[in-house]
């Protein structure tokens, strides 16, 4: 099943009217039924409070994950992939950088291994060409490191094999998504309105709250 | 503790679950229903949320699902969680295997295409060779397809094509074919290529499943009951007749396990969970062949070009969007010559836009190129069929227990040359279209997605008229013990093109109307 239609196929289902439903009822009292001395009459009703979400997307102070070499790394190449354009923010504007910190310090070993070392093989390259970190290499320089790099990905799972390549690949991936995918994008008044995935796209959906899930100690 | 006695055990809830409460219960039967998952609330259990506001920014937690390509934030919490109920598999032989334990299962959440099977699939040995016949033949399921297709109000267009049998469908009017896709149709039809619609459940406000077009039947006779968060952990037989009397189940929640007793036992737990229940209960395999011939549909390729006079926005009115659908149309005469036997269908989409992994390009460059392809695209996918082999196969492996402690399933699903060169085949047709209609090549791939993919996992109980060479009869009745019938997609002996869902629904309908029939003549 194409993931699209999946998605429309969820988004198109309605409150279900389920007869089983009905007999959910919580079990009351009778009128007029005794209560024991000090207990609480179960609550029938409790207000809705209107609670604004508030604005948490300031980024950390540090990272957490990559060492400061590694993400200054991380912030310019999100910078030169995702830059702020067509009145969007860009992946450092989003936060982005930041945000990759977290994921793939909470991603298995080998999205972090990637991440890494891919970070390093950056700065080595940097280093060797331009007598830099790559931090500090502007625009012409990153391009010369990062061009070669770029490959056509004609099927999403199909990410290149050599490492460097597939972590440029990844990395300019998730820069669009996290950039994308962010409150300040949202907010940036040219929000596309799509519904939002793990994809390319932003914007609003249905989103299953865990249901009836096992409590486990 | 024992609860009352039934006369049916219904294990599992989606469509063919749903069909045999339905049937047998407005037959008079009492039937009890033990569905693994609870009761999801559509309005209570989710909200709409922006993506920037979920935990995970619309990555989803790392990890939580590798195998459900479908699977994102929003909608990671209705799929069965592998960490809780996992499987194994060859460690370079993946398999998506895709689950929903809701009440009502993945009826929940298909994608409504609804398509029969022809006898190119019932016939399969006599057709192809490629797997072995069904003891059944379409016209057996015809009048069983129409009253599924009345049910869920199937939107179709009638062609009188052998290979895609017409239906008992609604009144449905399709808007004028852009121009692209009428070029697309043109070139198709000059080269023998059928194309048409698809074909759809409406059902009712969008929801076409077993909880508002099969449950609320069967339980408006009073007859059925339901018990949801109950996992069932194994079919249990008479000592004395080895007749089926039951199974014991466990509560999700405080995992007291308990007894459920009946006359007659059926299974719908979504293929590979009945088989799994079927081998960890021991039962239903003197023939051996009990969790092989596990097939599903292929589902890949992607080409796509983009056509010249709409590029950067220019497309005039009427020249894109829409798309066409190609039900099989390689190998249906035996004097066609090809390096595969089966076929596939194939769906044609206008309008779309490029995506940005199809440039070597980044930052403002790449945006230019995006612009300039929106809506200028055209793009091809295949849905193909796998052949019923049976070395693709599950068992048990006692090494891994669920969260429950019940033995998982190892999977077992190889392709062959077969199915890469049915997907070679679907990503050359698509080219040599695109390139005939004059519009410029994007990207193409035969890549196709792994098994279970399709979330259409068939066979591994299959029915036939051999005890020897089959589990089930053409009943969907156990050779072996004949109080136990599979009425889900584990009955099936090939699968086809085409989704199973219709097919699905026909058998159970037909099987529980068999059972109801042997319950009333006392047969059973």
């Amino acid at each position: 099943m194409k993931r699209r239609r999946f998605l429309q196929a969820v988004a198109a289902a309605p409150a279900a009217p389920l007869a089983a439903q009905q007999a959910a009822a919580p079990p009351q009292a009778a009128p007029g039924a005794r209560q024991p001395a000090g207990s609480f009459r179960g609550a029938q009703s409790a207000p809705q409070l209107e609670i604004a979400a508030a604005d948490l997307s300031a980024p950390p102070a540090a990272p957490t994950f990559f060492t400061p070499v590694q993400f200054a790394a991380l912030r310019r190449l999100g910078n030169l992939l995702q830059p702020a354009m067509k009145g969007h923010p860009g992946a450092l504007e989003a936060g982005a950088p930041e945000f990759l910190d977290f994921i793939v310090g909470i991603s298995p070993v080998d999205r972090q291994k990637l991440y890494r070392d891919g970070l390093d093989a950056l700065n080595a390259r940097a280093k060797k060409q331009f007598q830099k970190s790559f931090a500090d290499l502007d625009d012409r320089q990153a391009d010369a490191i990062v061009r070669p790099q770029l490959v056509v990905i004609a099927w999403s799972e199909d990410l290149p094999r050599d490492p460097l390549k597939h972590f440029v690949a990844q990395a300019h991936r998730d820069f669009r998504t996290a950039t994308q995918n962010s409150r300040e994008w949202a907010t940036s008044g040219a929000s596309s309105g799509r519904r939002g995935g793990r994809g390319f796209g932003g914007g609003s959906g249905l989103y299953w709250l865990p249901i009836d899930p096992v409590v486990r100690g | 503790m024992a609860v009352k006695p039934y006369d049916v055990l219904i294990v599992g809830s989606g469509h063919s679950g749903g069909m045999a409460a339905k049937i047998l219960t407005e037959k008079g039967i009492s039937c009890l229903m033990l569905n693994a998952g609870p009761q999801a609330d559509f309005a209570r259990d989710r909200v709409t949320k922006p993506v920037y506001e979920l935990p995970y920014r619309g990555f989803g937690e790392p990890g939580r699902h590798p195998h459900i390509y479908q699977a994102n934030e929003f909608n990671a919490n209705q799929w069965v969680d592998e960490r809780e109920v996992p499987y194994t598999y060859p460690a370079d032989l993946p398999y998506n295997w895709v689950r929903v334990r809701l009440l009502g299962g993945r009826s929940l959440f298909w994608a409504r295409e609804s398509f029969r099977l022809s006898d190119y699939e019932f016939k399969a040995a006599e057709i192809d060779g490629g797997g072995d016949s069904w003891p059944i033949s379409h016209a057996d399921l015809d009048p069983y397809y129409s009253r599924v297709e009345g049910i869920f109000r199937v939107a179709g267009r009638k062609e009188g094509w052998p290979q895609f049998p017409d239906g008992n469908f609604v009144d449905t009017s399709y808007p004028p074919d852009s121009q692209t896709i009428q070029k697309v149709i043109e070139l198709a039809t000059a080269r023998g290529i059928g194309c048409s619609k698809g074909r759809v459940s409406m059902g009712e406000n969008g929801l076409a499943s077993s909880i508002n077009l099969l449950l609320p039947d069967a339980l408006a006779t009073g007859r059925l009951d339901i018990v949801p968060n109950a996992i069932v952990r194994e079919i249990t037989t008479d000592k004395n007749t080895g007749l089926a009397n039951g199974a014991y189940f466990i509560d999700r929640h405080s995992r007291r396990e308990m007894h459920a007793q009946a006359r007659v036992v059926i299974l719908a737990a979504g293929c590979l969970e009945t088989t799994r229940l079927l081998l960890n209960s021991g039962i239903a395999n003197s023939s051996g062949v009990l969790g092989h011939y596990l097939v599903d549909q292929i589902y890949g390729i992607n080409v796509v070009a983009s056509v010249p006079e709409a590029r950067d926005g220019k497309a005039p009115q009427g020249l894109m969007g829409g798309n066409t659908f190609m039900p099989r149309f390689r190998t249906l005469k035996t004097t066609e010559k090809h390096n595969f036997i089966k076929g596939y269908c194939m769906r044609i989409s206008s309008g779309g836009g490029a995506n940005p992994e199809l440039f070597a390009e980044y930052g403002e460059e790449l945006q230019k190129k995006l612009d300039s392809y929106a809506g200028s695209c055209v793009s091809a996918g295949m849905y193909g069929e796998r052949v019923a082999r049976f070395e693709n196969h599950v068992r048990i492996n006692h090494d891994v227990k669920d969260a429950w402690g019940i033995p998982v399933l190892h999977i077992e699903a190889k392709d062959s040359d077969n199915e890469r060169n049915l997907a070679k085949d679907a990503a050359d047709t698509a080219e040599e279209l695109f390139h005939a209609a004059g519009w410029e090549m994007v990207s193409r791939t035969e890549r196709y997605n792994p098994p279970g993919y399709s979330i259409h996992e068939l066979g591994t109980a299959r029915m036939g008229d051999n005890p020897k060479t089959s589990v089930l009869n053409k009943f969907n009745q156990s050779h072996d013990i004949k109080n136990l019938f599979v009425v889900d997609g584990a009955a099936f002996v090939t699968c086809g093109w085409q989704n199973p869902t219709m097919t699905i629904l026909a058998l159970a309908m037909r099987a529980s109307e068999y059972c109801a029939e042997q319950m009333r003549t006392a047969a059973l």
